[in-house]
């Protein structure tokens, strides 16, 4: 996936090189200091002491240009990450935005955070680190050996030979180590959704763990510790070893060493020993960098795959040459529609009806049966796999969603509050809404009341201020269908009896809410719908009865039975 | 920070984590003296005494000798000691968190506790690895400085001079840093909860897509993200620079110093050469500390996040245990209000249950009736008077027993994400497979099997999403018949089950009810009829309890209710 990281990263690609090119002349910059010693060591050691001021303030000044090279490179580089982890979560958000609800479907929030939020923030260190480090690693060594060996080159020879060593092994162990950290990477991922599960169900853990954390949880937290130590104790002789080749005790014995034994032979300078002293400590160390941050680089490269695997997320297809709706009151009219969430398992088997404007179609039958599929057909959560849906003889497909929406309202049983106001809540549909827009709406859903009593009224925010029961969380989303004024609505009649104790204030909201509309039931209660122009009967996907109810009682078929059902409990 | 590290438990065991520090500090102290033993070497060396510094060769090979050893022994140790802290770190934060009062999981907890296991534990851990880094950058330098004194007490005390100037700088780009840190922190976790919240409510945001309002929320949440991003860029600036700077003053005077020593003629050449290699061995280590005190910064981040849960107080368990008579419930003078000090949900409630009889709690929204059953089953305490179970305080019963005497089915039932028979074994991890299926039986939940295309083997996605509202009770109430506790609190659907299965539920029911002490919060009225007791709840407080036949003669709350009922009944929907 090393494609996507590059790919990702373009927009502020220039930034990072300029500043990793700051970055690497700031490294070879930091060497001033320890030359300088070596160079006026050579001087007063020639018995003069000439130059050597002008040297050391030399030394002085190209170490505060590093500083400010160090400053600038890293505040453009860090600049360019803020900026891109921005652009990077605004477009995953638009993308969020335009998927398929089906992606949705079994709950994806936490994978959502993951990507969006963390697999975003791990890219930090290739954008704001990598490149520089990288540059470093080869600028600062280079200028190094060149002046070692300008100094030295035997001794030179001896050190890079050193170092050579002790970097093969560490070359080594990185190769070795790729498998085991990405078993790390997997169970901590793996740990992170246990701990959001806990989160989410400690109600059901609460009443049922014994007091335990969840076995998810703990068989999570004991393979990452697994995973870890695994990593770790492959390596621990080999890397301690490579460490202490070129710990800088280990080096200054080698090259003092060597040096002594060189000068004595007569074939090198006593102050060539100086230098090596000075710098042949530091290389390897230099190398460093972009080791310590091996993790952090394959962190980043797996999440910048998964943020472009989430970006290549096919879009839901946009109506490329949408159709505008007639005006007018419209029909609604299914044509042979079939539906199944996956290829081999079909909900609908061809479903034939039509709903004509200001008329009430219930859905009733069996749970399973797929009523509820058929809702979200209609409010395009999903395209039909066969047949048609169309409104105004236009195939929804074919219409702008914002026009849909327009003309078809949905009020479904799982009740959805966002953390805002009370008023933008029900203002979802129309934000500019007037607020007497929004109280008649909220008159309506019989919920005006309830929400004047809380702290601030329509002001308050879902979750923070305003805690409402499941009942009054389902007044607010009627409400929220009441504004939005669609000349259809596809119901939920549940909705209905998801507070009892007001059930009759509930039922007034929704009888205004379906005055002069076409409406679409979706029944569990089949005595509340005795009244529509037409009941469906839906059983294993097929429509098996339609008619009025008193024409389906005297068939005798499925609806009576369901009814005789209904009736017997109510008894 | 060490208080903190010793709360966390990480010298639970002392003697592996001295052994570590002692080794770890024998290596900084072995470094030094290895620079300590340059000078002589480097001056006899440069002063034409070869074989003079070729002696000195000798002990700076046993100065090398004892650092490896030391280093060895310190690497093998921060890897054990590191995975016994991370094991016991992840341990203890598992069960505590299980045992924190549900209030402290009102909003927000969920990205807290995701960053604590999927990162926050790890950074914790890390700072076991910073120790010996921290006391390479401080024992080394020491240990060359006492070289440097005994060697040259000017340049050392101008070395000393500068390290002051170093430490205050230090402190102060901390300051700075962690304030613009705690804000990016907090905007990121705002961003992340409006990203959930974004994903989960995508088909409402659809249907009313026309405001794109619930985008709004999220941009707002990302902009301030980033607002405080850049904020923290610039906040990191001094932490990361300000220490070079002073670092880089520390080096201009040695070699100021230095230089005037050597011109002025008062030190020889070869030995001011060795004393300013020795004072650029001193200076180098403080460069490391910038990012030494940089990983410090975020464990010690981690390190607070990780102990503000862990200090959070669960529900005090009973010093002496008592055990409870039988499976009655009885709440006396029971005041309550979340958080504590808010306004009180519960007011003086009295209310009693006896064993092995269904009674049914109606009542308004708000008045009251779900907290009655979390404190019940202890999730939270109350604020005055007594729970009591089988005559007993439910504070002064074990909380693993209480757990084992109360079922309970929430009216929002959460799934986890596996197959249904996973769901249904939580009540019982010891339940057989025919113990299951039994339940599923009874339960009705085998119809939901037969639907799902994998069929008993079906994932029921996370929070049990692919699964209706009244299917994800009847999985639950499964879960409570495998439990077979004697104590059954049931928050009933507010979603209707269909006709056909309803009838089968309320039957399953009925067979949970034999036997045990059933308490239902009823949405229904219809389905409580027959119920032994009836207590009617409103304000907080018991208005009315008797059987159904009773309360309507009565002609109060609950004869209001039911004949509000009969009115819902006759409603009809139409569309004209």
């Amino acid at each position: 996936m090393t494609g996507d990281l590059a790919a990702l990263q373009r927009p502020v690609r220039v930034r990072i090189t300029v500043a990793a090119v700051g970055q690497a002349l700031a490294t070879a910059l930091s060497v001033a200091p320890m030359v300088a010693i070596v160079e006026i060591g050579r001087r007063l050691l020639a018995g003069g002491s000439t130059g050597v001021w002008p040297i050391g303030w030399l030394a002085v000044g190209l170490l505060a240009a590093r500083l400010v090279l160090y400053l600038v490179a890293g505040l453009i580089s860090h600049l360019a990450d803020a900026e891109l982890s921005r652009r990077l979560r605004l477009r995953l958000a638009d993308h969020l935005a335009v998927l398929p609800l089906r992606w949705f479907a079994g709950g994806v929030s936490g994978r959502v955070k993951t990507t969006v939020q963390d697999d975003v923030a791990a890219l930090h260190h290739a954008i704001a680190h990598a490149r520089g480090e990288l540059y470093s690693a080869i600028a600062g060594p280079a200028v190094v050996v060149c002046y070692l060996l300008w100094t030295d080159p035997l001794l030179a020879i001896v050190t890079v030979a050193l170092v050579g060593a002790a970097q093969s092994v560490r070359m080594r162990l990185a190769r070795r180590s790729a498998e085991p950290v990405g078993r790390i990477a997997a169970a901590s991922a793996e740990l992170s959704a246990a701990s959001l599960e806990l989160v989410h169900g400690i109600g059901v853990v609460k009443a049922f763990g014994r007091g335990e954390a969840p076995e998810r949880l703990r068989a999570a937290a004991t393979s990452y510790a697994d995973a870890a130590d695994a990593a770790q104790r492959i390596s621990v002789r080999q890397r301690s070893l490579a460490r202490a080749t070129v710990a800088p005790a280990t080096v200054l014995l080698v090259v003092t060493g060597f040096g002594t034994g060189f000068v004595a032979l007569g074939w090198t300078a006593p102050v060539s020993v100086v230098a090596f002293a000075l710098l042949a400590l530091g290389l390897f160390e230099l190398l460093t960098p972009i080791y310590a941050a091996r993790d952090q680089r394959r962190r980043a490269h797996a999440a910048a795959g998964r943020v472009g695997d989430l970006l290549r997320e096919q879009a839901e297809p946009a109506t490329d040459d949408p159709v505008s709706l007639p005006a007018g009151p419209l029909s609604l009219e299914l044509a042979a529609v079939r539906f199944g969430y996956t290829d081999e398992h079909e909900v609908l088997h061809g479903i034939d009806a039509v709903l004509e404007p200001g008329t009430l179609t219930a859905v009733v039958g069996p749970s399973g049966a797929g009523k509820s599929t058929l809702g979200h057909l209609l409010a395009r959560f999903f395209d039909p796999t066969g047949g048609a849906i169309r409104l105004g003889g236009v195939d929804l497909r074919e219409v702008d969603r914002a026009e849909l929406y327009r003309r078809i309202g949905f009020l479904f049983q799982d009740v959805t509050l966002l953390r805002q106001s009370v008023r933008d809540n029900i203002a979802l549909a129309d934000p500019d809404a007037t607020d007497a827009a929004v109280r008649a709406a909220a008159k309506a859903a019989a919920i005006h009341d309830r929400i004047l009593q809380l702290p601030r009224g329509y002001d308050s925010v879902i979750g923070a201020d305003a805690r409402l029961s499941g009942g009054e969380a389902q007044r607010v989303s009627i409400a929220r269908t009441v504004l939005a004024d669609t000349p259809i609505v596809v119901l939920d009649e549940a909705t209905a009896f998801a507070d009892p104790e007001s059930e009759a204030a509930v039922q007034d909201g929704l009888a205004e809410l379906a005055a002069g509309r076409t409406l679409l039931v979706i029944a569990h209660r089949l005595h509340t719908i005795t009244a529509a122009d037409q009941i469906l009967v839906l059983d294993a996907g097929r429509i098996v009865e339609r008619g009025p109810h008193d024409a389906l009682l005297a068939a005798d078929g499925t609806y009576a039975r369901l009814w005789r059902a209904q009736q017997g409990v109510a008894a | 920070m060490i208080a903190l590290l010793h709360r966390l438990g990480l010298g639970a065991d002392p003697r592996p984590l001295a052994r570590y520090l002692v080794s770890a500090a024998v290596y900084a102290i072995s470094a030094g003296t290895a620079f300590g033993l340059l000078v002589p070497l480097l001056s006899t060396l440069l002063a034409g005494h070869t074989g003079t510094a070729a002696r000195w060769l000798l002990p700076l090979a046993g100065t090398v000798l004892v650092g490896w050893v030391a280093h060895y022994e310190q690497e093998v140790r921060v890897l054990a000691l590191a995975s016994a802290w991370r094991r016991r770190l992840y341990q203890r934060l598992g069960t505590h968190v299980v045992r924190l009062p549900l209030g402290w999981f009102d909003g927000g907890r969920a990205a807290q506790v995701e960053q604590l296991f999927g990162g926050g534990v790890e950074t914790a851990v890390r700072t076991v690895h910073l120790v010996q880094a921290l006391l390479g950058a401080l024992l080394t330098p020491a240990t060359v400085f006492l070289f440097l004194l005994c060697y040259d007490p000017r340049l050392a005390l101008t070395v000393l001079v500068t390290v002051p100037v170093v430490l205050a700088v230090f402190v102060l780009a901390r300051r700075i840093t962690d304030r613009t840190e705690a804000a990016h922190h907090a905007a990121t976790r705002q961003a992340s909860d409006r990203l959930v919240e974004f994903a989960g409510a995508q088909p409402v945001l659809r249907a009313n897509g026309r405001g794109a309002g619930g985008r709004a929320l999220l941009r707002d949440a990302l902009q301030d993200q980033y607002r405080t991003a850049r904020r923290q860029v610039f906040g990191a600036l001094p932490g990361e620079h300000l220490g070079q700077l002073a670092i880089q003053l520390a080096f201009t005077a040695v070699l100021v110093v230095g230089l005037l020593l050597a011109t002025g003629g008062r030190v020889d050449a070869p030995r001011i050469v060795a004393l300013l290699v020795l004072g650029v061995h001193f200076l180098r280590p403080f460069a490391d500390l910038a990012g030494i005190a940089g990983g410090i910064r975020a464990c010690r981040a981690a390190l607070v996040r990780l102990d503000a849960v862990l200090r959070t107080e669960p529900l005090p368990e009973p010093a002496a245990p008592r055990s409870h008579a039988d499976a009655s419930i009885e709440l006396s003078g029971v005041d309550f209000g979340y958080p504590p000090g808010s306004p009180k949900v519960l007011t003086g409630l009295d209310l009693v249950i006896p064993a092995g009889t269904t009674t049914a709690l109606v009542g308004p929204s708000g008045a009251g009736k779900t907290t009655v059953t979390k404190l019940i089953a202890r999730f939270f305490d109350v604020d005055r008077g007594a729970v009591r179970i089988g005559g007993v305080d439910v504070r002064d019963i074990a909380g693993a027993r209480l757990a084992e005497l109360v079922s309970v089915v929430f009216q929002d039932v959460h799934l986890f994400d596996g197959t249904i028979e996973d769901n249904i074994r939580v009540g019982n991890p010891d339940a057989t497979d025919e113990q299951i299926r039994q339940a599923a039986r009874r339960a009705q939940v085998e119809s939901i099997a037969a639907r799902l295309p994998g069929g008993w083997a079906s994932r029921v996605g996370a929070g049990g999403g692919l699964l209706s509202g009244g299917e994800r009770q009847r999985v639950a109430i499964a879960r409570a018949l495998v439990k077979d506790a004697p104590i059954v609190l049931l928050d009933e659907a507010t979603s209707a089950l269909d006709a056909e299965n309803e009838a089968a539920v309320h039957a399953a029911l009925a067979e949970l009810a034999r036997g045990r002490t059933l308490l239902v919060i009823a949405h229904r009225l219809d389905t409580i009829t027959g119920a032994a007791s009836i207590a009617v709840l409103d304000g907080g407080r018991l208005v009315e309890q008797g059987t159904h036949a009773e309360l309507v003669a009565a002609g109060g709350r609950y004869a209001a209710l039911w004949a509000e009922r009969e009115c819902a009944q006759g409603w009809r929907l139409a569309a004209h």
